[in-house]
């Protein structure tokens, strides 16, 4: 570990933005690819490959470094239409308050709510968890 | 669950790597630009998400290690699955060539 070359240091400093079981898998043979591609007189890692590194070690880190679980995924099935019905029922609920005049302060509590179960449901839609 | 998403370029391009035989990071790196004709160069963090990916839906699976300079070189291969996936991949994208070029080009056979 003490005798890589400043470049391949610099590398592996990118490298940490990936999560920890992510580098234990793959990051001794991202290092032998990185360096393949480098030419011989170069001593500092290339932009684009930097910006390639950052955005995907981020990605990574933001799925936790690893794929959702069988369990995850039938969680996230069950609840995502569950919290369209919340949403939908306290749009009716916001709707009779108001019909009744009553609405005004409820719908300061009753606004957010339905948008928070609506963007939580936008975020465990189907389609967005990864295979 | 229930309908197949689209194949992303990269992953269509590394199992199609792959399909000639188990390559290790770089060899994919250099078949993929030769296979796209020099289109498409894999940077080191696109493949990794990619093969990681990949081996976690059991398309391709490591195949053996060797180290080479000091250097690790994990080789990976096709499954039977991958190969089954790269091969309707394949057939789609012909379907959609074909329709596209049978409507450019009405009138004239395309094989």
């Amino acid at each position: 570990m003490t005798d890589h070359s400043p470049l391949e240091r610099r590398y592996r400093r990118w490298l940490a933005l990936y999560p920890k079981s992510f580098r234990a898998d793959h990051e001794d043979e991202m290092v032998a690819v990185l360096m393949q591609g480098t030419d011989p007189d170069q001593t500092r890692p290339r932009a684009r490959e930097v910006a390639n590194l950052a955005t995907h070690g981020l990605r990574q880190r933001a799925r936790g470094g690893r794929f959702p679980s069988n369990w995850e995924r039938a969680h996230a099935n069950i609840m995502f239409p569950i919290r369209i019905i919340i949403a939908l029922w306290l749009c009716l609920l916001s709707t009779l308050l108001i019909g009744y005049h009553r609405g005004e302060l409820w719908l300061l509590l009753l606004v957010p709510a339905i948008l928070l179960h609506l963007y939580i449901a936008y975020r465990i839609r189907p389609s967005a968890i990864p295979r | 669950m229930s309908k197949r998403r689209t194949m992303q370029e990269a992953s269509f391009l590394i199992l199609t790597a792959l399909a000639g035989g188990s390559q290790h990071g770089y060899g994919i790196v250099t078949d993929v630009e030769q296979i796209s004709s020099g289109r498409v160069e894999l940077k080191a963090g696109t493949l990794y998400a990619a093969l990681d990916r990949l081996t976690a839906d059991g398309l391709i699976e490591p195949d053996r290690e060797e180290i080479v300079d000091n250097r690790l070189r994990r080789y990976y291969r096709l499954t039977g699955d991958g190969a089954e996936r790269l091969a309707e991949e394949a057939d789609r994208l012909r379907a959609n060539a074909h329709a596209a070029l049978t409507r450019l080009r009405p009138g004239v056979a395309i094989s």
